[in-house]
């Protein structure tokens, strides 16, 4: 026995060798990140005014200021407050509503047959069709917004904490029943924590989804939010602030983004991952 | 398909009883039977005295695989009998930790299941269903199977310690001949589907037992060859090897 476990005492040691090393890749990885975005910025500034029409392409320059002027002037902030309001509504509106009815519908079994190919048809219905819609009977505030990005969402945390359910172990379930859980202890420390990795998948894809809903709503029709900003540079053939639009919505997704991954660093510690993974 | 058929079984309390047979004999469901997961289509189940219906949250039961909860550390893995039965936090997580102690785990609280070996999953795996005094029929489906033979007899004997004086009754699953002398007092010998138990013998090796030695001990032979015998005609009649 003594030696089994001192075996495993060197084992644990080589785990954070292999966690030292996959660190030591992830900085390799990085540089060469860092010098593609480099190489593709160069590129675009020489292609410009080169190969395509300055009018057009603009460059990473004139963007960078047009962004700064934007900043300053307080016009992007003004436009951002709108739609990072309709975007995080809707996203934390779509999700909560995705996994409720998700465990909702996973308590009453015999009803996810029957629901199956209704929920597959309104998630196949692409939710852009429904913008005008949403307009009409919403009017053009931030309420069709926060429902289209909130639609964006639902779908697809909703299928996918259904299909985490689906992944439960029964026997797993069974040797905790043997233990005395309760139904309720069985949902709260066995079936939810195994549906956990689809969940927090779903929650990191939908950022973008929720965000893609709120710009669309106000592509159709809007006078404020970055959208409507986007629109209103384009149709002044004002590309540089175009691109200087996009560029704040790149930056938003990145922040959501890096704000899940703490949530997700917390609630996933259990999960292996690849470096530590047991050979 | 009828996995058992006329099973008559009568477990003495605090003994340690090995099901052996050929595969496919509803050992398992024997098994599955007691802790209530499986009803029987005719027939009862009796745990001291009392009608088995629903499941039997008075048993403790170790599965094959180790189904330990990913998310939880050792430690929480260990606790969640007595958590589930209501015992206060630093009750079970004193008791957890002697019980992780008795098999060398100490040290390994906070690991998660995928940074511990095989056999130490099963140690958590044994222990975590021992640490629930509160049960006195411990149900194990070959708990040891998938394990390499030198694991596997290190984990015989830390069962054996941690069964020994506790006064608690072992029905252990397997297909191995040599474990089943090692560690039962009594083995019941399963006929080919649908089940039914050809023989039960008495192992009659003194305690304590040295599983590393078990075949010099005074008696084995006798006892091995006598169930070889039975299992033979089994194995035969079926023309499948021993297992599941």
């Amino acid at each position: 026995m003594a030696e089994g476990v001192h075996e495993e005492r060197l084992r644990t040691r080589e785990i954070h060798r292999a966690r030292r090393a996959a660190r030591a890749d992830r900085l390799r990885v990085l540089g060469w990140q860092l010098l593609l975005l480099a190489l593709f910025l160069a590129s675009w500034a020489w292609a410009s005014g080169r190969v395509l029409d300055r009018l057009f392409l603009s460059d990473p320059v004139s963007v960078a200021r047009a962004f700064w002027a934007i900043l300053l002037r307080g016009t992007l902030w003004f436009h951002l407050r709108f739609t990072l309001t309709e975007t995080l509504l809707g996203y934390v509106i779509g999700a909560t509503l995705g996994l409720a009815s998700a465990l909702l519908v996973s308590l009453i079994p015999a009803g996810e047959p029957v629901l199956r190919p209704f929920v597959l048809l309104a998630y196949a219905t692409p939710k852009i069709a429904l913008a005008p819609l949403m307009i009409i009977w919403f009017g053009i505030g931030i309420a069709p917004k926060v429902l289209l990005a909130a639609a964006f969402v639902f779908f697809v945390v909703f299928l996918s904490t259904l299909a985490g359910i689906g992944t439960v172990s029964a026997e797993l379930v069974s040797v905790v029943r043997v233990m005395g859980a309760t139904p309720l202890a069985v949902f709260g420390k066995v079936v939810l924590p195994s549906a956990s990795p689809f969940i927090v998948t779903a929650l990191r894809i939908t950022i973008p989804a929720a965000l893609i809903g709120a710009i669309i709503g106000e592509f159709i029709s809007a006078n404020r939010g970055v959208g409507y900003l986007i629109n209103a540079a384009s149709s002044r053939y004002a590309t540089a602030e175009v691109f200087a639009g996009i560029l704040s919505l790149l930056l938003v997704v990145l922040l959501m983004n890096a704000a899940l991954s703490a949530v997700e660093r917390r609630w996933l510690r259990w999960a292996p991952r690849p470096e530590t993974a047991a050979p | 398909m009828t996995a058992l058929r006329d099973v008559n079984l009568r477990v003495r309390p605090g003994e340690f009883l090995c099901l052996i047979g050929p595969s496919g004999c509803g050992k398992s469901t024997v098994l599955n039977m007691f802790a209530g997961l499986t009803a029987p289509t005719d027939g009862l189940v009796l745990h001291d005295g009392r009608p088995v219906s629903g499941v039997n949250t008075r048993v403790g039961y170790v599965t094959q695989d180790d189904n330990l909860l990913p998310w939880r550390t050792t430690l929480a893995n260990v606790e969640i009998a007595l958590e589930l039965k209501g015992v206060g936090r630093e009750a079970r997580r004193e008791r957890a930790r002697q019980y992780l102690a008795r098999v060398g785990l100490q040290g390994f609280e906070d690991h998660y299941p995928h940074e511990l070996s095989g056999g130490m999953r099963k140690r958590v795996s044994i222990v975590r269903t021992l640490v629930d005094e509160s049960v006195n029929v411990i149900l194990m489906d070959e708990p040891l199977g998938p394990l390499d033979a030198q694991t596997r007899l290190l984990l015989q004997d830390e069962l054996l310690q941690l069964w020994q004086g506790s006064g608690r009754t072992v029905i252990f699953v397997t297909h191995d001949l040599v474990e089943a002398i090692a560690l039962s007092d009594r083995i019941a010998i399963f006929s080919r589907a649908p089940g039914q138990i050809k023989e039960l013998r008495e192992v009659g090796i003194d305690r304590p037992r040295d599983v590393f030695h078990i075949h010099e001990a005074p008696g084995f032979a006798a006892i091995y060859d006598a169930i070889w015998n039975d299992l033979r005609d089994e194995i035969r009649r079926g023309r499948e090897p021993i297992g599941g």
